[in-house]
């Protein structure tokens, strides 16, 4: 018997291998497609009330259903706006109460039908304080929700309000009572159902590999109808530029948020990749800490000062700053605000970028270059200060520079701290900090955000500078109780109005988002405060179907 | 009495390890929490977090209580990833394994052959042309030279997926000859990196290794008696200049660990590095105490390992227990 050589043997077994990687395909027609989003995030669980995880809320729109949701136009006012999803349709009883009736035709993915017992197991797993969910301060206007019939449901609100129906509706994604009841609330974190949920939404769960990918398919009996794209995966990887790459070199279809100009521009230039820009929620502003350094009992020596904090304010560029560092990606903030909120609106008052009036006021409060060095001072202290920025975040750094020249420019010193992300945060716990480039998000509502964030209320919590303005939290307070859309628009441009005159802080940008989303799929449409939100109606015309939109598994 | 005496050592340096990690994760400074990117942490959430692990206690007696914990073979709960330590090591760790295993190989063929080769050719044209090529590879950032063959074989020729440890749309599990290839794509970029630059260490240790044995006068005596020249080189010259090999072999992991990090990080590959880096920004304690109990047992295992290697290939080493052994070898 001829010996054989261990080259034949290998060549032997390279053709075995490369003959069992035959891809599997084959699906066609308008139901086939895949979508892959490069996920910068995992969650860490699928329950809906147990985490605000970004990524946890995308997944969760296509498992789990709202009662209803905002509309494109992403108004909170009222329920003009709202469309049905698992309520068929609804009504108001009286001043303070909603009653919902749910569509019969929902089911669960385990056969059961959606019941008014859901939402009430719903509403009180949320407001649960062992569960410690991250929505239940959104829902403490809601007295109870209850079951009139197995279809409907009853919210009763403590007090009537125009944001009712939004807070009934948009917070809470309704849940199977008859799979999680037994479970102890404070289990559900750790809960298997998180890891493998059943839901009434468009798509069923499949398949979740650990710090890799998370699937999810079509569930074609969906009673509001199949969804055109039959997989959906996101690809988890641990930063932007990995992401950003996944897309631009088709190993993924979806990145929802590109965030500089040079990743527009890369995607841009990809030539299977379409551009789809969107209403951003995030604003970010060069935060003053009105108290002293580490010491809320003490007024902080240069920004308790109003005029000061409006000199520093005026020194600043904004739109310039906005313009070279965001390349169209950004806009100054009428106010504490991201343009995902209705409330945006430029003609709110701001205080102008004017050099010449910043060092008249600095001037006339005393804060003048005495000892020629080039930065002003006042009774041997120099104005001088420190720019709290996390180190993650590279344009919060380029924004610390900018704003250094900016401020040295009319004499003031300020000195950058780039510390890492936990650092900061428990600096900002702790008031000990001077200014920081705070980033915020906004959700839909202006009421929630801007009250915890520069008012009283957020004492402790996310007001960090320790900001309060009686006039401002009064007109805070009629805005979010305004009867009418009108009414309310008038008051919070009054509000803000108020605050940027009081200059807590400097509004520096509004990021924009652009998504990348790649060509062949059609009807793609982002709503402002969840790109995720319509996926369901997203499609890819057959003729326009590539080798993993047939694939078979 | 030898292999005793290192193994309590070794168990003495994990644990010595294991609490100056505790320690040194809890007295840093940052909270517990995190914010979504772009966002500032709610201090609400972060409040309750220290609540429910216990952070406000007392350093000694979290210390105390993990040890207890540890020594039922309860490694904590990860509350950034919301389930046991245990469970996500679980996951992680065979990543890490065949990026490491994949980088040794490479390390070691490659470094192992390069050396050979050049010492064979010593101040000739192809020892000067790779000895400058592994000294400019050796000196690169290793991060660096990940994020350039990402850009360069990932995302502008497309040969190479752009990170992640396999195809998701085909395969999400490795259930094929197909999905093998398909990992084995995937590992490729990684595992160059860090198996290039081990490489080209590997490979100047190696070559200056065999040249200290070319010199020796049982190698003069075996070509004075005629021995073929690939004979000399693999049965005298090399065996003699393995036990330096071996020496490299125990320093090899710590190498290999610390790059892994960063390797896992740029490729998001989803391995036991990544984890530990997510852990350390989140101050999630328990993470980043396991991942750094299971680095430090691998290199010392890795260490162990070596010196017993290198206790076969020269018993003098052995007998000289009281002598650090690298020192000999080196």
């Amino acid at each position: 018997m001829p010996r054989r050589s261990p080259f034949a043997f290998i060549v032997i077994l390279a053709v075995v291998t490369i003959a069992g990687c035959e891809r599997r395909g084959g699906c066609t027609g308008q139901y086939c497609g895949t979508l892959v989003n490069a996920a910068v995030a995992e969650p860490p669980t699928l329950l809906p009330p147990s985490t605000d995880n970004v990524v946890a809320g995308d997944v969760g729109e296509q498992l789990f259903l709202k009662l209803a949701d905002v509309g494109m136009s992403v108004n909170t006012i009222g329920d003009e706006d709202f469309q049905p999803l698992l309520a068929q349709r609804w009504e108001w009883d009286g001043p303070l109460t909603l009653v919902f009736h749910l569509d019969p035709r929902a089911r669960w993915q385990d056969g059961q039908p959606v019941t008014a017992a859901d939402v009430e197991f719903t509403f009180n797993a949320y407001t649960d304080s062992t569960l410690g969910s991250p929505f239940r301060p959104k829902l403490r206007r809601i007295a109870s929700v209850t079951q009139r019939d197995a279809s409907t449901a009853v919210f009763r609100f403590h007090d009537r309000y125009p944001e009712m129906f939004y807070d009934a509706v948009y917070h809470m994604r309704i849940l199977p009572a008859h799979l999680l009841r037994s479970v102890p609330r404070d289990q559900w974190k750790t809960a298997p159902f998180g890891r493998q949920p059943i839901g009434d939404g468009p798509y069923r769960f499949v398949g979740w590999q650990a710090a890799q990918s998370l699937e999810l398919g079509a569930d074609s009996t969906f009673f509001l109808g199949r969804p055109a794209i039959r997989r959906l995966i996101w690809r988890f990887t641990p930063n932007l530029q990995v992401a950003v790459q996944q897309v631009i070199a088709d190993q993924a279809d979806v990145r929802e948020q590109l965030v500089t100009p040079d990743n527009v521009a890369r995607a841009r230039a990809a030539p299977q990749l379409a551009v789809y820009p969107f209403r951003g929620s995030i604003y970010t502003s060069l935060t003053f800490n009105l108290r002293a350094n580490g010491d809320t009992s003490k007024p902080h020596p240069i920004f308790a000062d109003r005029d000061v904090r409006r000199a520093l304010t005026m020194a600043v560029d904004r739109a310039s700053l906005v313009k070279s560092t965001l390349d169209g990606l950004g806009k100054v903030p009428p106010g504490p605000m991201s343009s995902l909120l209705g409330i945006w609106d430029p003609e709110i008052r701001q205080l102008p970028y004017d050099t010449a009036q910043a060092a008249r006021i600095l001037n006339a409060h005393g804060w003048r270059d005495h000892d020629g060095d080039g930065i002003r001072d006042k009774n041997g202290q120099p104005l001088a200060f420190h720019i709290l920025v996390p180190t993650t975040s590279v344009l919060r750094r380029q924004y610390a520079r900018l704003l250094q020249e900016q401020f040295r420019a009319i004499g003031v010193q300020a000195d950058i701290d780039e510390l890492e992300f936990s650092v900061v945060n428990e600096r900002l716990g702790s008031g000990k900090f001077d200014t920081s480039i705070l980033s915020r998000a906004n959700d839909p509502s202006p009421g929630s955000g801007i009250t915890q964030i520069w008012t009283r209320a957020g004492f402790g919590g996310s007001n960090f500078g320790r900001y309060s303005n009686a006039e401002f939290e009064r007109l805070v307070d009629l805005a979010i109780a305004a009867p009418t859309r009108e009414r309310a628009r008038a008051l919070w441009r009054a509000a803000m109005a108020t605050i940027n005159a009081d200059a807590p802080g400097i509004f520096l940008y509004s990021l924009e988002n652009v998504a990348a989303v790649h060509k062949r799929f059609d009807n793609v449409q982002i709503r402002p405060d969840s790109w995720a939100a319509l996926l369901r109606t997203w499609r890819i015309p057959p003729d326009r179907l590539i080798d993993r939109d047939r694939v078979e598994r | 009495m030898w292999l005793v005496r290192r193994l309590v050592a070794s168990v003495a340096i994990i644990f010595a390890v294991v609490t100056f990690v505790f320690i040194l994760i809890h007295v840093a400074p940052g909270k517990a929490c995190m914010g979504e990117p772009g966002e500032s942490a709610d201090p609400v959430e972060c409040a309750r977090r220290a609540r429910e692990f216990a952070l406000e206690r007392p350093l000694p007696e979290q210390y105390r209580r993990y040890l207890v914990a540890l020594a039922q073979g309860d490694f904590g709960y990860s509350f950034s990833l919301h389930r046991p330590v245990r469970e996500a090591l679980a996951d992680t760790i065979p990543f890490t394994l065949q990026l490491a295993g994949a980088a040794l190989l490479l390390d070691f063929l490659l470094g192992l052959g390069l050396g050979i080769y050049q010492a064979g050719r010593v101040n000739r044209l192809p020892d000067l042309i790779i000895g400058n090529v592994t000294l400019f590879i050796y000196s690169l950032p290793t991060f660096w030279l990940a994020l350039l063959l990402l850009l360069v074989f990932g995302e502008k020729l497309g040969w190479f997926p752009v990170g992640g440890a396999s195809d998701p749309i085909f395969c999400p599990v490795v259930d094929s000859a197909y999905c093998v290839f398909d990992r084995l794509w995937h590992l490729a970029l990684p595992a160059a990196t860090l198996g290039l630059v081990g490489a080209a260490g590997t490979a100047r240790f190696q070559r200056a290794a065999m040249l200290e044995v070319a010199s020796q006068d049982y190698v003069r005596t075996a070509r004075a008696k005629g021995v073929p020249e690939r004979r000399v080189v693999l049965r005298h010259q090399l065996r003699n200049a393995l036990l330096s090999f071996i020496t490299r072999f125990g320093l090899a992991f710590p190498f290999l660990l610390t790059g892994a990090v960063l390797i896992e990080t740029v490729f998001a590959w989803p391995g036991m590095g990544r984890l530990a880096f997510d852990a350390i920004l989140t101050r999630d304690y328990a993470l980043v105490t396991a991942t750094a109990l299971i680095a430090s047992v691998v290199v010392v295992a890795g260490n162990l390992l070596a010196d017993v290697l290198l206790g076969i290939a020269d018993p003098r080493l052995r007998v000289r227990s009281g002598v650090d052994a690298e020192s000999i070898a080196a």
